[in-house]
This record gives structure tokens, sequence and C-alpha cells, in this order.
């Protein structure tokens, strides 16, 4: 498929997590056409349903009819991102000098630098 | 005994000095691995010398002791004693130290491994916490809080997962777990340690920058994701560097990528050579002494 070249260029592996992420992110049920939309990268539809599928089977994700009535939509399983949120926390809790540990993407903001930060990112909004 | 025993404990102060010198100006993929060997050849200087200090105290032993009054002869005492025993004390603190880093990072990864089913290596855990981890394994897993996602649009979201993906690629946890175990034994080597926490933040920067073709894009990720995790109870930061690491972060990348800086990795591979040499004339000063307790 011509316009699928982002999900040939990209992992399958990475489109699920992106899939995944875009679900949480949302907050509300995606239909594969939200999906599509959320993610904002040209992918084509099927490619969108097939990982929903393939998250649906890994039971990661459930599905229930679309508000419109046509076609389903998707939302992400709780029980798995809440164990897995225990399981973080409980780990995190046990010695707190865990988190001085860890390989955060961004942590320890002080009060100068939050403000800069908003400066810089004034600066360069597109 | 010289001074060739003792400044290798003073070593890391120059490890420090490169660190600070090539953490803006290296590539970081560049800077990492000689900034780690670095630290680790000092740490293990530390450890030998402080070794060959505590073993000067060989000649207290009672059998020597008694060779040396039956003889007349005096034996030599290359270091006071009281220095020998401060260099078990030191040795001893420094083992314990790094056992405990070591098992406290160990310890981490293994609690937060397996925390669920993942999509893709991804696992998203639902706190609001903002987090974003790397979780070293085989495989290695991205734990992501439902807090950090929803502060973040698909874009960026792409650009966090490039990065976490990055260090799981390059196991740069080995680097920051070697740094720690460098830092505990020698507490000289913090700088160093830090540098090399920061340096792997970047070179993940650099390859998420490339993967998802657009440095703005990976830098208001950082900034994003910073602010929101500023409302949060601030956990202490691992970087001695402070806080102003984030703002380093995103200032570099709305800089072009760094150059490649060879005259600051001479002078890592400098302190490296500096260190073994040391080391070797304590230790053959204290074959020496060896030869002249056992002649004795």
């Amino acid at each position: 498929m011509a316009d699928d070249e982002a999900g040939r260029r990209r992992a399958r592996g990475e489109l699920e997590s992106e899939v995944m992420a875009a679900l949480w992110a949302a907050g509300e049920p995606l239909t594969p056409a939200g999906v599509q939309t959320a993610l904002g990268d040209g992918l084509a539809y099927n490619t969108v349903q097939t990982i929903l599928t393939r998250l649906l089977e890994k039971d990661l994700v459930r599905r229930g009819p679309a508000d419109s009535g046509r076609g389903h939509a998707y939302w992400p399983a709780q029980d798995a991102a809440s164990l897995a949120a225990t399981r973080m926390r409980a780990a995190l809790d046990e010695r707190p000098d865990r988190r001085a540990v860890l390989q955060q993407f961004a942590a320890g903001l002080g009060e100068d630098d939050a403000e800069t930060l908003r400066a810089l990112l004034a600066e360069r909004e597109p | 005994m010289t001074v060739a025993v003792y400044l290798p404990l003073l070593l890391p102060v120059l490890v420090a000095l490169a660190a600070r010198l090539t953490a803006d100006r290296a590539r970081p993929r560049a800077a990492v691995p000689g900034l780690v060997a670095a630290a680790i050849f000092s740490a293990a200087a530390t450890i030998w010398s402080l070794l060959l200090l505590f073993l000067t105290l060989f000649d207290d032993l009672p059998a020597m002791i008694d060779l040396d009054s039956r003889t007349g002869m005096h034996l030599p005492e290359p270091v006071p004693d009281w220095v020998a025993v401060s260099a078990l004390v030191l040795l001893v603190v420094a083992l314990i130290r790094l056992e405990r880093d070591v098992h406290l990072r160990r310890t981490t990864a293994h609690r937060l491994r397996n925390a669920g089913p993942a999509a893709g290596g991804v696992v998203v855990a639902d706190w609001s916490e903002p987090l974003a981890v790397a979780v070293p394994g085989r495989p290695g897993e991205i734990l992501l809080t439902t807090g950090m996602l929803r502060v973040l649009d698909a874009n960026e979201r792409r650009a966090v997962l490039a990065h976490e993906r990055a260090h799981l690629a390059h196991g740069h946890h080995r680097a920051v777990l070697l740094a720690g175990a460098a830092a505990a034994v020698n507490p000289l080597l913090r700088p160093a340690r830090d540098a090399i926490a920061y340096l792997v933040e970047r070179w993940a920067d650099e390859e998420a920058a490339t993967g998802v073709g657009d440095r703005d894009l990976v830098a208001r990720a950082v900034a994003r994701a910073a602010l929101a995790t500023a409302g949060h109870p601030a956990p202490a930061p691992a970087l001695g560097m402070h806080g102003g690491v984030i703002v380093r972060r995103v200032r570099a990348l709305h800089s072009p990528p760094p150059a490649s800086a060879r005259w600051q990795l001479a002078l890592l591979a400098g302190v490296t050579a500096v260190c073994l040499l040391l080391e070797a004339t304590a230790t053959a000063d204290f074959v020496d002494v060896l030869r002249a307790w056992l002649a004795g």
C-alpha cells in the first residue's frame, strides 16, 4: 500500500507501543480512524486495524461498539495498567533511594529551570 | 613506598575535570565509553593503592616481629602503621559502598521488570506521576506512566519512546552502573558519575533526534516532560549537576549536534595511562619492600 510507508519504516513493536500510548493519552475509546488521527503520521487504516487486533489478542485493549453505532471503539485495558502502576509504586516506595538510580526521561527540575524552560519553549513555538 | 601509591587516590580529580570538559563538547557516544573507562581505571587504582598500603602491615604479623627482633635487623617500615590501618578502613568502606550501590541498581531494575504485559516492549502504568523509564533486561522494557503520556502529543510521545529505546539499544544502564560503582569506591569520582549519567541522556536525545528527524521536537518533549514532573514531589535528582541538566539538554538540542572532540578524549586516555604508570610504580615499590622483608 502506497500510503503505508510510515508503517513499513517502523518496526511492528514500535507501532504497537505508539498505538497503546495514543489510546492512553486519548482518555476515551477511539475508533481505528480515531487512532489514525491521534497518531497523525499517515499510517494506513488497515495497519492501525491490524495493530488493534493484535493488542486485543494480547489482552492489552478492550473493544466495544463505537458511539456512532458503526464499527468498534478501543480503549486500553485498565487492569494490566493498574497492576503495572501498583508494582511500580511498590518498587519505588520500598526504597526511596531507588528513584535516584532510575534513568528517568526528565526529572529533577529546579524553580529557576522551569522558568527558563518555559521561555525556551515559547521561543521555539511553531 | 613513594608518593606513587597515594597519587592514584587523587587521580579522579583529573577524570572529573575531563568529564566537565567533554560534557557539552564531545559527541556523547564517543565521550561515554572513554569516561566510563577512565572512571573504572581510577576506581580500580584506588582499590589497588589502598590494598598495597594495607599490606604494608605485613611486618606487624607476630612471625615477622619475631623475626625482626631475632635477627636484630630492622625490617623496613614503608608507611606508618596508622596510614596502613586507615587504608584498610577506607578499603572496607569502599567495598561496602560498592556492593550497596550495585545491589541497589540491580534490585531496582529487577523490581521494575515484568511490571505488566508489554506492547512492543512498552509497559504502560496507570499512574498520574509522569515517569518514563528504561528498564534493562533481556529484553529490556520501557515503563511509561499515563501521567507522562497525557502531557505529550503523538510526536512527542514518539520522541520519548525513541529516547528510551536508545537507552536500551546501547546498554546505557551498564555505563551508569559502572560509573556508579566507580563513584562508590572513590567519592571523588562523583562528578564523573554525574557527567556520565548526563551524557547517556544526551546520547539518547541525539539518537531520538536522528530517529524522529527533528531536534526541536525532542527538545520540546524533554522540556514538556520535565515541566510536567515539576508539579510532583521531586525525587532527589541523580545528577549532582542539579536541575540545570534539563535546560542543558534542551539547549544542546536547540544547537547543532556536537562534533567530535579529540583532545578531551586524549585527556581521558592520558589519565588512564598515568593511572597505570603510578600503580605500576607503587606495585614495584611494594615488591621491593616485600623482598626486603623476605630476605630479612
